[in-house]
């Protein structure tokens, strides 16, 4: 499964990290930097394994565990962005990346 | 008098027939409605389809004409039934809307017969199903007495209060009135509604036969008002939209506005609302200044081409005010209906159609119950719901959506220890308020605006206010767009008064009679 921002979601960089607005909840998000970090990453590359290999790459270095730990956060974060409607599963060939942003 | 007692015989009754008749097996029912305002009028009619009888105390007199009158001081002020409200009522009492407009009440849909200045621009005339019904309260609450009132199935007793209930905390077996200042006497009750309004003392009644406290939240709003009727000049006098200039949105400064309304005999209604520190004053030069002074000189104008009728009447007591009957433990045979329930801040025109909506919802239940204990048990929390839209619209006024927060921490490179992962979403109730970053202003800003041109946004934002819809009729898919696509322009004054040809043309000559 690949994973794409949702169409419902408008986000924009801020000085604070990322912006979002859920034009279906019509709830506000704000991501400190890590999330943000994140967020970007699912933009750009909309799968998982990208996302936690640089991740673990820039935070873990060769420290195995933790890696692991840092697979195991980014899952959660991401899961709870999947709960909430702000990021969506797709099957892998659907086009992954979809941004909205204010014009 | 005596708790429990079915029937002590101490009624004067006038032409009410008053107990068990010993050829019936069943003794007669009977409901007493307390206060005769729009909610126990309406009550009152609803009870008479499952009462034997039912009696309708106001401790005021009713005048014989579409007049203010002193139990109900708010009816000197501008009174508009919404959408919600007028369809409520004319399910109730078939015809009604068609009867106030018959008599000179105004239909002004929203915002297409309409001139509004909100806080974020002026609206473009965009046709939704959302409207209002313009008249003097006084009119309106002669044309539905009449209907509601007129087959004689009600019993009016007039100039007579309501001093208390009798009973116990288990169950209300009738209500202790005075006729014209008559002693106390007890009338037996089936069923007991209280409908006297803002200054219901229910709760002190039911603590004087033992019930349980009655919760109550006040959100106070600081707001005054101050109506004036005019004469209209007789070509623009039902031409006119509704005109509504909302205060702006300057922090720290008080809340001023107005609204002027077409009502019957050619007259309009002229309100203006200010908070604390910039209430509208009562006097002729002051209140001519107050309206001058707004955000546009719309109304200040067309009060200057106007002939007053009388004097202007002051209104403060605006405080929202929630009582929580249905959260108590009530004794059986007792309901509490409209303002003295659920009364809120009167900015958003709502009581009368709460009332209206109330009195339905109060006929499904009769419906499917009749008066008996299985009617008790969920009534008041029925009627409740029937507010609740009105109740979290009011006090939720700024409309702000606490922000959720998404955080993720993960283990640092330089630091040894590794934080949990956090994706946690503030939110709720009880999430700590913090100001909005830049982003959620745009986003709001942009929201607000695009409603003023947007008609799916607007048929929503008023098909709420008009309590025809609830938020989540909103077109989540119209929220994108107006995102993502190039924003409407705003309209300026002039064009948003030239998109009303009678007001415009009034201006122009106006103006071309000042430059001579
Ligand atoms: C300034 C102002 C403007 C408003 N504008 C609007 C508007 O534009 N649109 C809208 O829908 N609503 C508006 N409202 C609200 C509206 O007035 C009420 O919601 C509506 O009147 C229904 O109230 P009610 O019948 O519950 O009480 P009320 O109308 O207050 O009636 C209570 C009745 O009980 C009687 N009474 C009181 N005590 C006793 C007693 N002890 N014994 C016997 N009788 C008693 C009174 O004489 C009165 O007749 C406004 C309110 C105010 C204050």
């Amino acid at each position: 499964m690949s994973l794409r921002i949702s169409e419902a979601v408008i986000w924009q960089e801020t000085g604070e990290g990322i912006s979002l607005y859920h034009t279906e909840t019509g709830d506000f998000h704000s991501l400190n930097d890590t999330g943000s970090r994140i967020w970007r990453l699912v933009a750009s590359d909309g799968e998982r394994e990208p996302v936690m290999f640089k991740l673990s790459r820039d935070f873990a270095g060769s420290n195995s565990a933790m890696s692991r730990r840092i697979v195991t956060d980014v899952e959660e974060f991401i899961g709870a962005m999947i709960e909430q409607g702000l990021i969506e599963e797709v099957p892998a060939e659907e086009p992954a990346v979809k941004e909205e942003s204010l014009s | 008098m005596s708790a429990g007692t079915p029937f002590t015989g101490t009624v004067s009754t006038g032409t009410l027939s008053t107990g068990t008749s010993s050829a019936r097996p069943h003794p007669m029912s009977r409901a007493v409605v307390l206060g005769g305002g729009l909610a126990g009028v309406l009550a009152a009619a609803v009870l008479a389809g499952h009462a034997d009888e039912v009696v309708l105390v106001e401790g005021d007199r009713y005048p014989s004409g579409p007049r203010p009158r002193r139990g109900l001081p708010q009816s000197h002020h501008s009174h508009v039934l919404v959408a919600g409200g007028a369809r409520a009522l004319d399910a109730l009492l078939p015809g009604t809307v068609d009867a106030l407009l018959a008599n000179g009440a105004h239909l002004r849909g929203l915002p297409g017969d309409a001139l509004i200045f909100s806080a974020d621009g002026w609206f473009r005339r965009l046709r939704t199903d959302a409207h209002l019904i313009s008249c003097t309260r006084g009119l309106l609450d002669q044309v539905v007495r009449r209907r509601a009132l007129g087959g004689g199935d009600v019993e009016v007793w007039e100039d007579t209060r309501a001093l208390g209930l009798t009973g116990d905390e288990a169950r209300i077996t009738g209500v202790s009135v005075s006729r014209r200042g008559a002693p106390p006497e007890t009338v037996r009750a089936d069923l007991v509604v209280d409908a006297t309004g803002r200054r219901s003392h229910a709760p002190r009644w039911l603590a004087g036969v033992g019930a349980g406290d009655i919760e109550e939240v006040s959100v106070a709003t600081g707001l005054a008002y101050a109506t004036r009727l005019y004469q209209a000049p007789g070509d623009l006098a039902a031409a006119i939209p509704a005109i509504m200039l909302h205060p702006g949105t300057a922090k720290g400064q008080p809340a001023r506005g107005a609204t002027l309304f077409p009502v019957e005999d050619g007259r309009w209604i002229v309100t203006l609302t200010g908070t604390r520190g910039g209430e509208p004053p009562t006097d002729e030069q002051g209140f001519t200044a107050f309206a001058r002074s707004l955000r546009h000189p719309i109304v200040a104008d067309l009060m200057a081409e106007a002939t007053p009728l009388g004097a202007v009447w002051p209104y403060r007591d605006t405080v929202n005010r929630r009582r929580f009957f249905e959260r108590a433990r009530l004794p059986a045979g007792f309901a509490v209906v409209g303002d003295a329930a659920v009364a809120v801040n009167p900015i958003h025109s709502h009581g009368m159609s709460v009332a209206a909506l109330g009195a339905l919802r109060l006929r499904d239940e009769l419906a499917r119950h009749g008066i008996g204990p299985s009617l008790f048990a969920g009534l008041q929390a029925a009627l409740a719901a029937e507010a609740e839209r009105s109740w979290r619209m009011a006090i939720e006024q700024d409309g702000q959506r606490v922000t959720a927060r998404a955080t993720a921490r993960i283990g640092e490179r330089a630091g040894e220890q590794v934080t949990e992962g956090v994706a946690e979403r503030a939110g709720g109730d009880d999430a700590p308020r913090r100001e909005p970053n830049a982003f959620e202003r745009e986003i709001r800003t942009r929201l607000a605006q695009a409603k003023l041109s947007s008609p799916r946004l607007a048929a929503a934002f008023f098909g709420v206010q008009t309590l025809i819809c609830d938020d989540t009729a909103t077109d989540r898919s119209e929220i994108a767009r107006v995102l993502t696509g190039r924003p409407e322009p705003l309209l300026t004054g002039e064009e948003a008064i030239g998109q009303h040809p009678a007001l415009a043309a009034w201006l122009r000559l106006r103006f071309a009679a000042a430059t001579g």
